[in-house]
């Protein structure tokens, strides 16, 4: 019996092809469409927390007590090797590194400005981070006193890859020191602390010139997104500064509860119109065969069975809407994490807030699964004032009348 | 024909509500949305600008780029008797701003420290009115110091102390005074509150040998959206090539920039929104059509034309969307009115925001009669664009077989 | 004003050729432990006005040193003293003494051309360069200096004219990497001070802008004079301002 139901409702939803094609179109675009924004806005965030991360302070920081206040090279972490290779064991990490940082003077010849050195290890920064994608010209090196200088700072100092460039800074014993370096790379980071202001060497050399031990540093940065991780962390190293990447960028945390609370809206909305839209041709098209039932009625049909029927016309719809819009979302999708959308006109603001000129998308499993449970939601809720209306209908009058 | 669309749309009533409703309801969220973002830019932007920064200013070529004591303007007051003429133009000041090291017992600060004119920046910028602790500057105040409540933490001082201040002077040649910590302010802004400082200039001018000479002039409008045209007034009564008129635009770029980039980002997810409600108008508009399809068939046999039909057609979209948009309009319009003169407060706010230089928690809308047109024009002509469809659909049929439609 | 001992040094040791750097050694040993005793008279020339300044300059090495500005009245009992890496200023105007913080230290020294460059530098240009004659012209040899590899220096690289009969420079030209003048130095009016020539007038010139330069005189010039150490310490500050 359920076979015969299951064709007859096939058949019946395509009764009226042009209409039920509308229908199909609609919920296909406004899915694709909606997909398509979600994932553009989840790619921005994730995007730029992710860059965030790897260039900066990873999942968890460690610094001295005050140095994020003072920023005096004096505030290190002694014996920070041992508490690597301590939390390297540790579950959930990664990927641990050491960073060794110190404020000074970039100079060229005709140009100086204030700037940030940071000490490196590139083997460790690379697994860290993969660094070397942040490169956006020269090459990943830090031989031979080679340097690498954020975007900004190098446009800054007028500076390009083989440009040589001298720091000067005060050393742990108080004197000023200089050194040179050659610019062998420029890095875009997004990460726009970084990027107006920093320069990278290899830690060693910069051990050798600030005449700081090799076995200390300013920063231990950890990658391990456990939970349990960040409390282990902390109370193991209670005497220094440990935080979180949300803690240190509490401004993150609020992007992304605005992101989900957006696109929350965004979908209630989408799926009440698109209810609408399925609501107005259902309905329209039991109105037109409403002959028909009452018929089917007559003859000894038992409601139950039109009521599936009605369900199932509605639900064929949804699904092969869902699907037409689940294959354009997924074009879409895909084009943007591939290509992603060209903003470089408003560039300079985009990276002031640590976004990419080009945003690539992100697909998640939980577009289409919400989606599918949203559309069969509507579809089903779609039918009910109709089935009501048949529910209540008398055979005879219904044969009986006009149309 | 168009009491013929009126009989058909009071007949059909399903559709006709629910298109109704439809484009009431995009119209309005359409008009508040748009107005609500405009509003908060504009909000955005004035506070901003509110701190420090003039709607214009007028600076010496190059100062800007290179800066230094080279590129003064030597001569303020030649061109602020100028601008007295200019309508348009709120208030002007002159500042004279320097980089010097602020020192206490124990610490010392690099610091922007800016001779300013207090009875003046009372009225332009919002420095006097983010006092925090002690008094604001007059002219009279000597060597009172009004300094950012940053910058006095890590000075670590106290309303009275004494504070050293080592810089240059406009001929390079060395300043030094001591000066007493008058009062402290707090704007919000983290670099802002731990790098200014000012000075009255009655005081620092003697100090400085800057009488009558600025870094730059700062300028407030009457009206934000009519800088430009206020501005290239300015720069005909300036007559001088090496002087610059600029305005917001160019000083705060990148704010610029942001703020059409969340332009962008909520024009995108509105279109998302329309397109859904097209699509259902569409339907809605076919769906009638098509159960009206003998219909349609038997009035071309008795003589209709295309052009009928379509005029029939149009006529009820017309009628529908004119309803719903009159309606919708003088709502919406007050809506974005009230809001205007009574933003919406979300405590909180300005503390989440500070870093993006959000520094009030209020929320204006946007009152703008050009921008509330262009939205309501654009849903009037998705409508229209709804009834293509359906009319092709009526073409496909040959009259003949239309009229014996089932 | 120590930083301006260096160069003199530099520009009376410098000689021809790869057999001058034991003899530079030499020389520059020999000048480490001098006591120097200077009055300068210093011009200050920029786009808006001029400016002029004197001063009394006392240095032991190249590590110990202290100025004293006796012109113009406004700024005169105004004392400087420099010892190893640390800066102090005196301002009798405001009665304190200020530490000067590393990161003003590298800034340009009240506003004249002469650069943090020259201020920081700790070695000397017979450590930090390679010398090459590129010409010879009479009595009066063109050196090109390039700075070595690991050199922290600024310059692209440095021309300068030696007159050999007095081993003082008459000109050095300053280039940044892309081989284009930045600024470069006059020497004139050299006089003989016991065993050692040296110019008296200076000039250092911004090679983009006219009237950007800044011209030292020194009035007065005393080598091996006695210098208390009294001078070196922070009580100097205040004790010699009046």
């Amino acid at each position: 019996m359920y076979k015969l139901i299951l064709k007859m409702a096939w058949k019946n939803s395509f009764l009226r092809p042009a209409r039920t094609l509308l229908v199909i179109t609609m919920i296909a675009v406004s899915m694709s469409m909606m997909l398509a924004i979600q994932g553009l806005y989840d790619g921005m965030v994730k995007n730029m927390i992710d860059k965030n991360k790897r260039s900066g302070s990873g999942d968890i920081s460690l610094y001295a007590q005050d140095y994020r206040v003072e920023k005096d090279i004096k505030y290190i972490i002694k014996d920070a090797l041992k508490i690597k290779e301590d939390i390297q064991k540790l579950e959930g990490v990664k990927a641990v590194v050491l960073r060794l940082l110190a404020d000074g003077l970039l100079s060229t010849a005709r140009k100086s400005s204030f700037a940030s050195i940071h000490g490196i290890d590139l083997n460790e920064e690379e697994e860290f981070g993969e660094f070397s994608k942040f490169l956006k010209q020269g090459e990943i090196n830090l031989n031979k006193r080679g340097a690498l200088i954020g975007i900004e700072l190098a446009k800054t100092l007028k500076v390009r890859v083989g440009s040589k460039i001298i720091f000067s800074a005060q050393d742990s014993s108080g004197d000023i020191n200089s050194i040179a370096l050659r610019v062998r790379g420029i890095l875009q980071t997004t990460n726009v602390g970084l990027d107006t202001n920093s320069i990278f060497v290899d830690i060693k050399s910069l051990h050798k010139f600030l005449g700081t031990s090799s076995k200390d540093a300013t920063q231990i940065a950890v990658m391990g997104e456990d939970e349990k991780l960040l409390h282990v962390v902390k109370s193991n190293y209670s005497n220094l500064d440990v935080k979180s990447f949300l803690e240190l960028q509490p401004m993150i945390k609020q992007m992304q509860e605005m992101m989900v609370i957006f696109n929350s809206i965004t979908f209630f909305i989408v799926m009440s119109v698109v209810f609408i839209g399925i609501f107005g041709v259902v309905y329209v098209s039991i109105l037109d065969r409403i002959r028909e039932f009452g018929i089917l009625l007559g003859i000894g049909m038992q409601y139950k069975y039109i009521r599936v029927q009605i369900f199932l016309e509605s639900i064929i719809v949804g699904l092969i809407g869902y699907l037409g819009g689940a294959v354009l979302g997924i074009v879409f999708l895909v084009y943007l994490r591939d290509y992603g959308l060209d903003l470089s006109s408003f560039s300079d603001a985009l990276e002031m807030w640590g976004y990419e000129a080009v945003i690539t998308g992100t697909i998640k499993v939980s577009y289409f699964t919400s989606t599918f449970w949203a559309i069969i939601t509507a579809s089903v809720l779609s039918v009910i004032i109709p089935l009501r209306k048949i529910k209540k209908l008398n055979p005879i009058e219904v044969i009986k009348a006009e149309k | 024909m168009f009491s013929f669309a009126l009989k058909n749309i009071l007949f059909y009533k399903g559709r006709s509500i629910t298109t109704f409703i439809l484009t009431f309801i995009s119209a309005m969220f359409f008009v508040v949305f748009v107005s609500w973002q405009d509003g908060s830019h504009n909000s955005m932007l004035e506070n901003s600008l509110k701190i420090y920064t003039g709607a214009i200013e007028i600076y010496h070529k190059d100062y800007r780029n290179v800066g230094g004591n080279e590129y003064l303007i030597p001569d303020a007051k030649s061109i602020t008797d100028k601008l007295s003429s200019i309508e348009g133009i709120e208030a002007f000041s002159t500042r004279y701003e320097t980089y010097g090291l602020l020192s206490s017992k124990e610490h010392s600060a690099a610091s922007m420290v800016a001779g300013i004119e207090p009875e003046k920046e009372k009225v332009l910028s919002s420095i006097a009115l983010s006092l925090r602790d002690g008094e604001f500057l007059d002219k009279n105040s000597a060597n009172c110091l009004y300094a950012g409540v940053e910058l006095v933490k890590k000075l670590k001082l106290h309303v009275g102390d004494e504070v050293t201040f080592v810089g240059g002077a406009s001929d390079d040649s060395f300043a030094a005074d001591i000066f007493k910590l008058c009062g402290t302010f707090k704007t919000g802004s983290f670099e802002f509150d731990s790098t200014a400082s000012f000075v009255s200039r009655a005081y620092f001018d003697e100090l400085m040998y800057a009488k009558n000479m600025a870094s730059y002039i700062t300028i407030k409008v009457k009206n934000l959206d009519g800088v430009d045209r206020v501005n290239s007034e300015i720069s005909k009564v300036l007559d001088d090539e090496d002087l610059e008129s600029l305005t917001w635009k160019t000083l705060m770029k990148t704010m610029v920039e942001a703020m059409e980039v969340d332009n962008v980002f909520g024009y995108i997810s509105l279109s998302l929104f329309l397109v859904v409600i097209f699509f259902v108008i569409m339907i809605y508009g076919f769906i009638n059509v098509s159960s009206r399809i003998k219909e349609f068939g038997v009035l071309k046999c008795i003589g209709l034309s295309r052009a009928n039909i379509f005029s029939l057609l149009f006529f009820e979209i017309f009628i529908l969307s004119s309803a719903a948009i009159v309606l919708a309009t003088p709502i919406a319009g007050y809506i974005c009115y009230y809001y205007t003169i009574n933003p919406i407060v979300i405590e909180g706010f300005a503390e989440m925001y500070k870093d993006y230089g959000v520094v009030s928690n209020e929320m204006p809308f946007d009152f703008n009669i050009y921008t509330m047109s262009w939205n309501l024009g654009l849903i009037y002509i998705l409508n229209f664009l709804s009834i293509l469809y359906p009319y092709f659909y009526i073409n496909s049929y040959e009259p003949i077989e239309a009229s014996r439609h089932v | 004003m120590r930083r301006i001992i260096l160069p003199i040094l530099m520009m009376t040791t410098l000689l021809i050729a790869s057999e001058a750097e034991n003899i530079i050694k030499k020389l520059d040993d020999n000048m480490r432990g001098q006591n120097i005793y200077m009055q300068i008279s210093m011009k200050i020339s920029s786009l808006s006005h001029v400016r002029t300044m004197k001063m009394q300059s006392y240095s032991q090495g190249t590590k110990k040193s202290f100025v004293k500005i006796i012109y113009p009245p406004r700024e005169k009992g105004i004392t400087f003293l420099s010892l190893d890496n640390q800066m102090w200023q005196y301002v009798p105007k405001i009665e304190r003494v200020i530490k000067i913080p590393p990161s003003m230290m590298l800034q340009k020294w009240m506003g004249s051309d002469i650069t943090n460059d020259d201020m920081v530098k700790q070695s000397s240009i017979v450590e930090d360069y390679d010398p090459k004659i590129i010409k010879r012209d009479g009595s009066v040899v063109t050196i090109e200096l390039t700075p070595k590899e690991d050199a922290a220096v600024v310059w692209g690289k440095i021309i300068t004219n030696i007159d050999t009969t007095t081993y003082t420079s008459k000109k050095d030209i300053f280039y940044d990497e892309d081989n284009k003048e930045v600024r470069y130095f006059i020497y004139d009016k050299v006089k003989k001070f016991g065993k050692y020539y040296l110019p008296t007038y200076w000039r250092v010139q911004s090679s983009d802008k006219e009237n950007r330069y800044t011209e030292i005189i020194l009035e007065e010039v005393e080598y091996d004079r006695d210098i208390s150490d009294m001078y070196f310490q922070n009580s100097a500050l205040k004790r010699f301002s009046r």
